[in-house]
């Protein structure tokens, strides 16, 4: 998926603006941000239901939505996980095997059996997880090269969260995709992503593979003091104070200077948290992708 | 793609289906009466001279019924854009499953084509049904007392109400794209049907082809047949008033110089309420053979019977023509909702 100085306004709000990403196929993709951050606007473009207002995307090649064969290709499962709620089960997989080519119908079914949908429900009538797991099954049914989640566990419970997503790894094994999922909660991608990126107020704060990122950021702790003179190489994300004791997040390039005896590895989760703290204590003043490519 | 049109359009079908097929069964024993009642008491009754006194009962019995049906059928092409063209979209914008839906591999275009021409044929067939039942059934009563090119009537026989019904459903889908919200949909596309139903008898039929003017000879029989004669103003406005015939009819045409059409003298000259009163003894019959006898002569503009049809095929085309246009514009249209 490649994308150049992507924007999108609705009226006067700007839901996505300038955003430059080049992400590498094969991966599992997280886009995390809070509530309004742009994470569907992004989604919705990658899928061809959303058209950019500036700049350009492309995704496995070729103008999302443009054409049966990019239709193909991708495979989408929207924020609410919509279903037409006066077919049934068997109908939307019939729906399914009519309207794709490439429709698995021994998946589908099987899937169907799994997480133990009756094929006569009228969709109207699923819980939230099942309805998100019958549309989850007619996106992968169609066998596509990229599946994209907007959301998928926002409305289920933390069990349903859970066996969804445990699904979700099954599938992309199973499948051999490319996966690209959205949350505002972080420890929903932890566990499954490879590459992260991080959006918050219509803007890209960092974006690149998980284990990358991780190598570069560290956790520093001391007295408040010590943080007066860091060299230039050393990027602070996010300090906290206390009276006597300081946190910092830091961004370096190079090895840690020896005056930090404390400094760690960040977990993922501490990491992403640091990058959206800073963002939302500087309104407007985010880091432009392309900022970041540079500082890398 | 046809699978999930007719699975999505099968409830709404089978109860348009339902509410039709009872309105037919009323429509036929309507018919039947009507025809019975036509050849036992119509055909034949110049034997006894019960012509008159049998058309003004066969008028008080079905003409009713007939015009009652009539608007039925005037109302199915405004149903059919208020709730299958207006809803087409919208109900998909509004329950998010456009989401799902154009993320399978057929495209928006496709989508939209195959709902478009498959909701068209349904509506086709099933108004095409009720109109030509309806035409059979009332015929009677068009050609003894009705005109048919009565806006009422013109529009709910024969083919003009299938270019209506496909023209509404067309519009319905257009404006639901347009607005994307259903029920104000629903409303503004009654509202722009009922505007075209109202301007089209009115301002655009009578100019479908130029109309004849033609002069007619006030004879003895004419004077008869008409209404009366009579001026615009009161007898106030004086004896130099020009008079006109009102009334006047010609079978099967329909006359657009109404409701007065001027008696013109011999000479040219304007027939006045003086002349008038010249004739006037008291004595009806004599009246009229004095009247006869002046060699008077009024003109009318008409369409003549014989462009019912033409006019029924221009109408069509046109409504099918806009129709078209509005199902090329959403097609276009289509892809830029995001």
């Amino acid at each position: 998926m490649e994308t150049v100085g992507l924007g999108k306004r609705y009226g006067r709000k700007q839901a996505l603006s300038d955003c430059t990403l080049s992400i590498p196929p094969g991966r599992i993709v997280g886009l995390v941000g809070p509530n309004g951050a742009g994470k569907s606007t992004l989604l919705g473009m990658a899928c061809g239901l959303i058209r950019p207002t500036t700049g350009s995307i492309s995704v496995l090649g070729g103008r999302p939505g443009s054409s049966v064969e990019q239709l193909t290709k991708v495979g989408f499962v929207a924020q609410d996980t919509p279903v037409y709620a006066g077919l049934s089960v068997a109908d939307h997989l019939r729906l399914g095997a009519r309207l794709n080519p490439g429709w698995d119908p021994e998946l589908a079914q099987r899937r169907i059996e799994q997480v133990g949908l009756d094929p006569q429900q009228k969709a109207g009538r699923l819980s939230g997880g099942q309805r998100a797991q019958l549309a989850l099954t007619i996106a992968a049914a169609k066998r596509p090269e990229l599946m994209i989640f907007d959301e998928p566990v926002a409305s289920l419970d933390p069990l349903a969260r859970r066996s969804f997503l445990r699904n979700l790894l099954e599938f992309v094994a199973e499948l051999d995709v490319s996966v690209v999922l959205s949350s505002h909660v972080l420890s929903d991608l932890e566990q499954v992503c490879d590459y992260l990126v991080i959006l918050v107020d219509s803007r890209v704060q960092l974006a690149g593979e998980v284990d990358e990122l991780l190598a570069v950021h560290y956790r520093l702790s001391g007295g408040r003091s010590d943080f007066d003179a860091l060299p230039p190489t050393i990027e602070v994300i996010q300090a906290e104070h206390t009276s006597l004791h300081s946190t910092v997040i830091v961004r370096s390039t190079v090895p840690i200077p020896p005056s930090f005896p404390g400094a760690e590895a960040v977990t993922l989760e501490q990491m992403a948290l640091a990058y959206l703290t800073r963002a939302a204590e500087l309104p407007g003043t985010g880091y432009s992708a392309k900022a970041l490519e540079a500082q890398r | 793609m046809i699978w999930l049109t007719w699975r999505q359009a099968r409830a709404q079908t089978l109860i348009a289906v339902g509410i039709l097929t009872a309105l037919a069964i009323y429509v036929v024993i309507l018919g039947l009466g009507i025809q019975d009642y036509y050849d036992s008491n119509i055909v034949g009754c110049a034997a006894d001279n019960s012509c008159q006194t049998a058309t003004e009962l066969f008028r008080d019995k079905y003409q009713g019924s007939a015009a009652l049906t009539g608007a039925l059928l005037l109302a199915i092409p405004a149903l059919i854009g208020i709730f299958w063209g207006a809803p087409l979209i919208t109900r998909e914008l509004e329950t998010g499953t456009h989401k799902l839906v154009w993320n399978q591999s057929v495209t928006r275009t496709r989508w939209l084509a195959t709902k478009l021409i498959i909701i068209a044929l349904i509506s086709l067939v099933l108004t095409a049904a009720f109109s030509f039942l309806l035409t059979w059934a009332v015929d009677p009563v068009d050609k003894l007392i009705g005109s048919r090119f009565a806006a009422m009537t013109f529009d709910s026989r024969d083919i003009v109400p299938l270019a209506y019904a496909v023209f509404a459903f067309a519009l319905g889908t257009t404006v639901g794209m347009l607005i994307r919200r259903t029920l104000p949909a629903m409303a503004v596309t009654l509202a722009i049907f009922a505007i075209v139903q109202i301007v089209t008898p009115n301002l655009v039929r009578p100019h479908l082809m130029s109309p004849i003017t033609t002069n007619v000879a006030f004879t003895k029989e004419i004077a008869q047949s008409i209404d009366g004669i009579g001026s615009k103003g009161g007898p106030q406005n004086g004896d130099s008033e020009p008079v006109g015939v009102s009334g006047y009819n010609k079978p099967g045409a329909w006359i657009l110089s109404e409701p007065l059409n001027a008696l013109i003298n011999a000479d040219g000259s304007a027939f006045t309420r003086a002349d008038m009163k010249a004739c006037m003894t008291g004595d009806f019959e004599k009246d009229l053979v004095c009247l006869a006898s002046k060699n008077l002569h009024f003109s009318i503009t008409y369409h003549p019977a014989s462009r019912y049809w033409p006019f029924q095929w221009i109408e069509t085309s046109i409504f099918l023509a806009l129709a078209l246009g509005l199902a090329g514009a959403s097609l276009v249209r289509i892809r830029r909702i995001s």
